[in-house]
């Protein structure tokens, strides 16, 4: 076994797993206050991008200032669509919930169709391609800096959830009947919530636009948010930030050997196998909570 | 806004229509032609620019006395990618007297070409659909005018076979696909090239969409091919450009399948992308005699049927060759038994073409009986940071292996 190849496989994937845990956070965040998981956090991502582009390329707008500006655009969204279509669905089933999140997925996708078209575009964000290496090891810049910017966000909402409105939106996501009965705003907590999920959306999207090109492919980022979140457990920060260095490395290195006995294609692979142990032998995940209900 | 502009097109024919516009026209004797296309979701990265060129087209034809006489026109729709829905569009305009179709998707191409056989209609399959329905033989209404990925990945060979002198012994050749159908396709035909020619085979297959290709590259960057032949689609030759750059791999050793253009070129950027290499069976640019005809006499008077900066995007040529080639099957089909043209009539059209080239947009095609792929020539072109750059003449090599797969899957289609 060569250890170097080994090394360097294992380094991106670790760095590209941290990417996939940026993206998870989001579905994080709303899962925690509303146990939701939202399967329109891909899409919301994909509009994000777009949005970016469309005041950089369209209004002229200098691109930190678009980001930035989208920074506000997506969190007002977030808030709304919360708001608007899952607040009067207070009560009902879980999964019509989920159901109405998957509308709202391709309702996004369907817009952004008709109004950007398919054709893939360029973030554009300056990042060189240069090699850059770190003794033997050849690592992606770009994926180091959305590496780093993961990190930041995952501190940063650490902390968050230590100040008083984090404790409230964690009691919201302990018992939300309980947070009513004593005057906790859920309403507001829960769009908060989506609001911040959003915002989470946008550094995704700045990311994953630059690596890969902005265009409706953004939108299957889903199915490794999701993998990577329900390894972690859905309601764990910590659990999306390991669960995700652990996906990204085990499907980096794993696939390299696997292509060569199956003929290719043992990447999905790997992610599914994931999903499925995950769900059959630890269902709450690595880190996630594990309520236990008298029925 | 590209669907935009498609949709504004398609709600002013149904207007047109609506008014009796098109009625008068089928009195006069009007020739349809069908395109149910992918408008809103998997192919819209080619789609408006094929339809945009066939209306164009179109237009310039009737401006120009229609097709020996009589008016041509352009109905598109959409399938959404969706084989029930294809067939659903297929059934609507053949009851309203169409009879040559263009799907352009493979899955709803495979999925109305049983239909197309029995109802004995034409079915356009230029770039999509089975690489076996060259094999005019067995699939006797199908048109896939223009190479087979088995063909073209040949021919990218017979290339690197003409850098090296001619001698690809001890040569070590990538080949990076996404990692389904339409990229595995050309893997059969390279292995058993590999053996032929003695040249060793590198195979990196990518996931879809095409965006992860970290690992692909960290391997080509070990095992250093002296070629790169690429079966990505759009975001995925950005996403190879910039890991060549990472690993140090020149760009100028990559040969994309055609489906490269100049969206792609300018998300890689187009210093970057300079020393690129593309195979194509049609001309790509501008400086082509049809596109300054269609500039000139639509988009120069507020006529043309889309976004005028289409026109820059190889898809649109691939488009007006696709079209071209059709409207002088059904000129030959007038000429040779009359008006009206019908499907039979149709197809000997097709088949009576010899070395067409529209006037140097294509490849020349000479399509038959036997052959409906018109030759399956292709050549390769290189970006030179402003423009493509013909690097070979028109080529159709290994043309014994080729048919000898061809015959193979389709004497499949023919036991079913």
């Amino acid at each position: 076994m060569d250890i170097a190849y080994v090394s360097e496989l294992a380094v991106n994937g670790a760095l590209t797993g941290l990417l996939y845990s940026l993206f998870a956070l989001g579905l994080v965040l709303i899962y925690k206050s509303s146990s939701v998981p939202n399967l329109a956090q891909g899409a919301l991502t994909m509009l994000a991008a777009y949005v970016v582009l469309a005041l950089s390329r369209q209004l002229g707008f200098p691109l930190w200032l678009a980001i930035a500006v989208t920074t506000i655009i997506m969190f007002l969204a977030g808030f709304g669509v919360e708001k608007v279509t899952l607040r009067r669905m207070a009560g009902r089933p879980i999964v019509m919930i989920l159901m109405m999140t998957l509308g709202l997925d391709i309702f996004i996708r369907g817009s952004t169709l008709a109004v950007w078209g398919g054709t893939s575009r360029s973030m554009e964000l300056g990042v060189s391609y240069d090699p850059l290496f770190l003794g033997p090891l050849l690592l992606s810049r770009i994926n180091l800096a959305g590496a780093c910017v993961a990190i930041a966000l995952f501190v940063a909402f650490l902390l968050f959830f230590r100040t008083r409105r984090g404790i409230r939106l964690r009691a919201i996501s302990d018992d939300y009947v309980a947070s009513w009965s004593i005057g906790i705003s859920v309403e507001h907590g829960v769009a908060l919530s989506w609001g911040m999920a959003s915002v989470v959306a946008v550094a995704s999207a700045v990311i994953w636009g630059e690596i890969q090109g902005v265009d409706q492919s953004l939108s299957q980022l889903l199915l490794k948010g999701l993998t990577v979140a329900v390894l972690g457990g859905l309601d764990s920060i910590v659990g999306a930030i390991l669960a995700g260095i652990v996906l990204g490395v085990i499907e980096n290195v794993g696939s390299s050997y696997l292509d060569l006995v199956v003929g290719g294609g043992s990447r999905d692979l790997i992610v599914a196998a994931v999903l499925i142990f995950t769900v059959m032998l630890r269902p709450h995940g690595l880190f996630g909570r594990h309520d236990i209900e008298r029925v | 806004m590209l669907i935009g502009k498609v949709t504004k097109g398609l709600a002013v024919a149904a207007a047109l229509s609506a008014a009796g516009w098109t009625d008068a026209l089928a009195q006069e004797g009007t020739l349809k032609f069908g395109l149910c296309f992918d408008l809103s979701k998997s192919y819209t990265f080619v789609s408006p620019q094929v339809a945009q060129a066939a209306q164009d087209l179109a237009a310039l034809t009737n401006i120009k006395g229609g097709i020996e006489g009589h008016k041509v026109e352009i109905v598109v729709q959409d399938h959404g990618n969706e084989p029930q829905r294809g067939i659903e569009c297929y059934e609507r305009l053949k009851r309203d007297g169409v009879f040559v179709f263009d799907m352009l998707s493979t899955p709803v191409s495979i999925a109305v070409l049983p239909r197309i056989m029995k109802d004995k209609n034409i079915l356009m399959q230029s770039s999509v659909g089975r690489g076996d329905a060259v094999d005019g033989s067995v699939f006797t209404q199908i048109f896939p005018v223009g190479a087979t990925y088995w063909g073209q990945a040949a021919n990218d060979i017979a290339y690197i076979k003409q850098q090296r002198s001619g001698d690809l012994k001890g040569a070590k050749i990538g080949f990076i696909y996404l990692d389904y159908p339409f990229g595995q396709e050309p893997i059969g035909v390279l292995k058993t090239l590999a053996e032929r020619e003695g040249f060793e085979l590198k195979l990196y297959p990518v996931p879809l969409p095409g965006s992860d290709q970290t690992s692909a590259w960290t391997q080509v960057r070990r095992d250093r091919p002296d070629f790169m032949i690429s079966w990505l689609l759009a975001g995925g030759h950005v996403v190879a450009a910039k890991e060549m750059k990472r690993n140090g791999y020149q760009i100028e050793k990559y040969i994309s399948v055609n489906w490269l253009n100049e969206v792609d070129i300018a998300n890689i950027g187009p210093d970057v992308a300079k020393g690129i290499k593309r195979g194509t069976n049609v001309v790509g640019g501008q400086d082509v005699p049809i596109i300054k005809e269609i500039m000139a006499e639509l988009y120069a008077k507020g006529k043309g049927s889309g976004p005028e900066k289409n026109l820059k995007d190889v898809y649109y040529n691939l488009g007006l060759a696709n079209y071209s080639v059709a409207f002088q099957a059904a000129r030959n089909a007038v000429k040779q038994a009359g008006w009206p043209v019908t499907a039979a009539s149709m197809k000997v059209g097709y088949e009576s073409l010899k070395d067409f080239d529209a006037n140097g947009l294509l490849a020349p095609v000479t399509v038959t009986a036997q052959d409906h792929g018109g030759g399956g020539k292709t050549r390769i072109e290189m970006w030179d940071g402003q423009k493509w750059v013909p690097q070979t003449g028109w080529l159709a090599d290994y043309q014994d292996l080729i048919w000898q797969i061809v015959k193979t899957s389709s004497s499949g289609f023919k036991a079913e």
